[in-house]
């Protein structure tokens, strides 16, 4: 019964299911970095999405391949985009900040202007600082 | 915390190990890979009372924690996508100054790490007083921003500091 | 032709057209942190099709790249983004 069944064509049908999947949510993040307006919605948006197709794919490639070494360097690479794609995300973000990257036009700023007005007024005078010397 | 990456590691490579160079009695592939490595992970779970006591209930809230955290990951990435492929713009954007309830280090890089993974939020800086998150959201419901408030802290952070404290 | 062989052969063109539009991203971003962003996707993405290249040819030598890029993808982003944060200061 169980040496009945072409186990090779059930894990190339998991495998295509999964790599196709990821490769839309790849290809949907691509067309929402072209097409997003301003640069932190892009950021919250896309990088998430890319992180996800790929964690699809590989996980596709480990079920297709079917032998320990591959299923361990897969979970690593899993892994490691999990663990560095939001501390990536951030760091980028409060630099974007800090240069003053202009917001979109509708965004609702209320709860930030204090940040933003002390954190230009710290830029300022740093700048000052640097004429003196 | 710390017990639970210890346990998790020693289960992924004793699985590893096993079907690598024991004899295993079972046709490797993912599944049983898996089941091994959850097989181990339960056995370490039974032994826990005896030195970690706190551990031996932390571990269901745990699993159920990552499993809400998949689902709204695939939730938020499929919102995402529905507002990229049609033509009009649903979201808000809106910063929101987030109050924290975490306070150690660790809490608050779990808390703003899950945040940004979640698509449509990025947090952006803690203030200098370590009291406020400041976190970039697209959709807001109804224009009500205590409401999203409430949903994050009681969402993420009240499972996050069940597992911490 | 298998349907297997097909798809593998669909997701690197998809995949080619991804790498296609972050290079755009890259050419008009209309500030450093924008092509910082464009930089990650496009890490991301080879990191794609490097592991669909290993699935259509079963060289398994070119998963180690992968491992070593998403090491060193998010070195390069984190690196831009600390000289930035630097030179405006």
């Amino acid at each position: 019964m169980l040496e009945d069944i072409n186990f090779l064509l059930i894990r190339e049908i998991i495998s295509s299911v999964l790599i196709i999947i990821g490769v839309m949510f790849m290809l949907i993040s691509t067309i929402g970095l072209l097409r997003f307006p301003d640069f932190y919605i892009r950021m919250s948006a896309i990088t998430k999405g890319a992180t996800l197709g790929l964690g699809l794919i590989l996980s596709g490639m480990g079920i297709y391949f079917n032998e320990p070494d591959m299923f361990l360097k897969v979970v690593l690479i899993i892994g490691f985009t999990f663990l560095t794609s939001p501390v990536a995300a951030h760091v980028i973000g409060r630099t974007a900040v800090r240069n003053k990257i202009p917001f979109w036009d509708r965004t609702n700023l209320d709860e930030f202007k204090d940040y933003l007005h002390k954190e230009h007024n710290v830029h300022r005078d740093h700048e000052r600082d640097n004429k003196q010397v | 915390m710390k017990t639970f990456i210890i346990h998790f590691l020693i289960a992924f490579f004793g699985s590893y190990i096993y079907f690598e160079y024991g004899q295993p009695m079972f046709p490797y592939n993912a599944i049983w890979a898996v089941v091994v490595a959850v097989f181990i992970m339960f056995i370490l779970w039974l032994t826990t009372p005896s030195y970690h006591r706190s551990y031996f209930h932390k571990l269901p809230k745990a699993i159920s924690f990552i499993v809400y955290f998949l689902k709204e990951l695939v939730v938020a990435n499929l919102k995402v996508a529905y507002d990229i492929l049609t033509p009009n713009y649903r979201m808000k954007p809106t910063v929101i100054a987030l109050p924290l309830a975490a306070s150690t280090d660790m809490e608050i890089t779990l808390l703003s790490g899950i945040i940004t993974l979640t698509p449509g939020s990025l947090s952006i800086d803690v203030s200098a007083d370590r009291k406020v998150l400041y976190v970039h959201t697209l959709y807001i419901k109804h224009n009500d921003l205590e409401l999203a408030k409430q949903t994050i802290k009681h969402g993420f952070e009240r499972r996050l500091l069940q597992l911490t404290r | 032709m298998s349907f297997f062989s097909f798809t593998l052969i669909f997701a690197m063109a998809a995949l080619s057209l991804c790498l296609i539009m972050t290079g755009i991203r890259f050419a008009i971003g209309p500030s450093l942190p924008d092509r910082i962003t464009a930089f990650d996707l496009f890490v991301a993405n080879v990191i794609g099709i490097v592991a669909i290249y290993t699935e259509l040819t079963g060289n398994e030598d070119f998963i180690d790249v992968a491992i070593i890029l998403s090491l060193f993808g998010f070195l390069g982003s984190i690196s831009f983004a600390y000289y930035l944060m630097k030179s405006t200061r």
